[in-house]
């Protein structure tokens, strides 16, 4: 779960990390008393905000309802804004950027500083416009005072004993929200220290059963500036359902990412395109399989389904409950054409038989099937 | 030969008595695969398949000698039940469980790293040497005796690739699924490096998929240390970018974790690059026919 700026800088707060005072305007919000000089930042949850213009400096100079209704009207990366975020002006002397998360290839956490932050980072880094520092993090040791003493050095700072109560803080929230991702860009030097002028929290979804309480409440803060829509996207998930939209006739479902993978290359090669597609996960039940044909089924424009499996985990007999489930349940006629082996193959086999429902043995014949017959169509 | 494992492989099944570990037990016992003792706290003293279960892996340790470990533990309890297992000793586990929290996934490998112990997972499909022993999900069906390694990301595509192979007269040395990611125990490079010592294995298969760096940091390895053959399929060309189609690790972000990149580096490095799992086939062929 990604969160908001002002949701980051109110853990930001409780761990003593130092952050503009501000408030939130909430689209239905309407006249504020408002006090110049602000810093006036869309509330987005995609990158790129401030190249989209979506922070505004706002002097008194002007009308400040015209630069928050411009705002507001402001759909960024097609996210439409829907709070902004108040904060009072800072004097900023030099920025650094700052965070940590996961270095994946090492599967260690790591500690990243630059020696410039902004808005680029990532762009800076890729053309060696900064120095970046990567410090890895013993998982069970923590950040150690060297490693931080390693990177004050590097950044040249002034303030160390601040500048450590920071990273320790931005660690400790790491750890104990269960982020993938603590990022401040930029932390600012402002004539009276530290200060994170941004804040990045990415939580994992994989931790909810531990933060319970928490998810519930980051979730319901989203969802009371969201559209319905946006917040139902962002709602847990009761399965391990990937359900991707593309542009083709074929639906397609697999109960492998490998496989599925490879199931889009092989459709692509025999010239078919893909409408959707729907990964169940390698552990699922005939509940999972059955949501998933309705889900791929609802796209009007799916002319064939193809259905693969190859159960390790997964089961046949399973499987094929959830399809003559769902070959009861449809009311029109979509094609469905599926690839049955692994666990349990035989009972699967057989309850498809029973049915007249025809199933392949082979995946390249079970492509190409569907492929001719949304061509057909 | 085979990697990892072999006919005397006595292994530990943790999670046992839970619906997957109960029917995995059930066909790795019927393969062969010699399951002495499963583990699921508050079960102890019942059995499963006619295999004792203990509360404890200490437990199980103490009463049988043990090799290996295959964890089927949900994810809330898969990282304490990762280290009492590396704690007891046992220097490979295959760890199938999905879905654990990163932050008990970083653990668990470093933990087993400190103590010198091998990981396979997590998200791991596990391995098999057919006529051997079998660790993990792999349908028994589709493999039979021989010589080809193969290494994939994914578990089903493992599976899709050994039946292939099966279906067309090739058998394998051993086939080993090391998960989806976006972590790993046991990298492609391991197990490569592995194939490479392993006599009984004449070439190597590469299954590899979109996402993160580490088919093109396995290619470097094989360009140094591998002189048998590499066939490698690498799939999810036709993927959209920035979309996750299941693994987490299987996503192109920026031009980092492209197909392409990593076909050209596992070319550069004298790997032949398979267009689809018919032609890893044919590839063999002419390989053996040399």
């Amino acid at each position: 779960m990604k969160l908001y700026e002002f949701q980051g800088k109110e853990i930001f707060k409780k761990y003593g990390i130092p952050v503009q005072s501000g408030f939130l305007i909430h689209a239905k919000d309407n006249g504020k008393d408002l006090t110049p000089p602000l810093v006036l930042k869309s509330q987005v949850l995609v990158g790129g905000r401030g190249k989209a213009g979506g922070i505004k400096i706002w002097d008194g100079s002007t009308d400040a309802s015209k630069i928050i209704n411009d705002l507001f009207a402001l759909t960024i990366q097609g996210e439409k804004v829907k709070a902004i975020l108040a904060l009072e002006k800072v004097d900023i002397l030099r920025e650094i950027y700052l965070s940590i998360t996961f270095n994946r290839g090492k599967s260690t956490p790591v500690l990243i500083v630059g020696t410039s932050g902004g808005m680029d980072i990532e762009e800076s880094a890729r053309l060696n416009k900064e120095k970046i520092y990567f410090v890895e993090i013993d998982p069970f040791l923590g950040i150690l005072e060297y490693q931080i003493r390693f990177v004050a050095k590097k950044l040249n700072i002034d303030n160390y004993l601040e500048f450590k109560n920071i990273i320790r803080a931005v660690y400790k929230i790491f750890k104990e929200y269960d982020a993938t991702l603590v990022e401040i860009n930029p932390l600012a030097i402002t004539p009276g220290g530290f200060v994170a002028i941004d804040a990045k929290v990415n939580l994992d979804d994989q931790s909810r059963f531990r933060h319970e309480e928490l998810f519930n409440k980051l979730r319901e803060e989203k969802e009371f500036i969201q559209d319905k829509k946006e917040a139902h996207a962002s709602k847990p998930k009761e399965d391990t359902i990937t359900y991707v939209s593309l542009s083709g006739d074929i639906g397609v479902i697999s109960d492998g990412a490998g496989t599925g993978l490879f199931t889009l290359d092989l459709i692509n090669e025999y010239g078919g395109k893909v409408a959707n597609f729907c990964e169940m996960g390698g552990i699922t039940n005939s509940e999972v399989m059955l949501k998933s044909l309705k889900m791929v089924a609802s796209d009007q424009s799916v002319k064939s389904i193809l259905v693969v499996l190859i159960g390790g985990f997964n089961r046949m007999d399973d499987m094929a409950e959830g399809i003559l489930k769902f070959k009861k349940e449809l009311n029109k006629d979509i094609p469905i054409f599926i690839r049955m082996c692994g666990t349990k193959e035989e009972i699967g086999k057989e309850l498809m038989k029973k049915a007249n429902i025809p199933v392949y043995d082979s995946l390249n014949i079970a492509v190409k099937k569907a492929v001719k017959k949304a061509m057909e169509n | 030969m085979s990697i990892l494992i072999n006919k005397n492989t006595k292994v530990l099944v943790l999670g046992i008595t839970g619906k997957s570990g109960r029917l995995q037990t059930e066909i790795m016992k019927r393969y062969g695969t010699n399951i002495v003792a499963g583990v699921t706290p508050g079960k102890g003293g019942k059995e499963v398949e006619g295999v004792p279960v203990y509360d404890f892996v200490k437990e199980a340790v103490n009463n049988h000698e043990i090799d290996v470990a295959i964890s089927f533990v949900p994810p809330p309890y898969a990282k304490d039940s990762c280290i009492e297992v590396t704690e007891n000793s046992i220097k490979f586990l295959v760890l199938t469980t999905e879905q654990i929290p990163e932050h008990d996934v970083v653990q668990i490998i470093k933990y087993a790293e400190n103590k010198g112990a091998r990981i396979l997972g997590p998200g791991s499909a596990g391995l098999i040497s057919p006529g051997k022993c079998k660790l993990g999900v792999h349908p028994p069906n589709m493999y039979k005796e021989g010589h080809i390694g193969v290494v994939s990301k994914s578990g089903a595509l493992s599976y899709e690739v050994g039946k292939t192979l099966t279906e067309n007269g090739i058998g394998q040395s051993t086939v080993v699924a090391i998960g989806g990611g976006p972590f790993w125990g046991l990298t492609q490079l391991n197990i490569i490096k592995l194939f490479q010592e392993d006599d009984d294995t004449k070439m190597i298969v590469l299954l590899g998929e979109i996402g993160g760096t580490m088919e093109e940091e396995t290619a470097k390895f094989i360009k140094k240390e591998v002189d048998k053959p590499v066939i490698s399929l690498i799939v999810g060309s036709s993927a959209p970018k920035g979309k996750s189609l299941g693994h987490a690790g299987a996503i192109i972000e920026g031009d980092l974790g492209t197909a392409k990149s990593k076909i050209n580096a596992l070319r550069e490095a004298g790997a032949y690059i398979a267009k689809n799992h018919m032609d890893i086939v044919e590839q063999i062929r002419k390989i053996e026919g040399k």
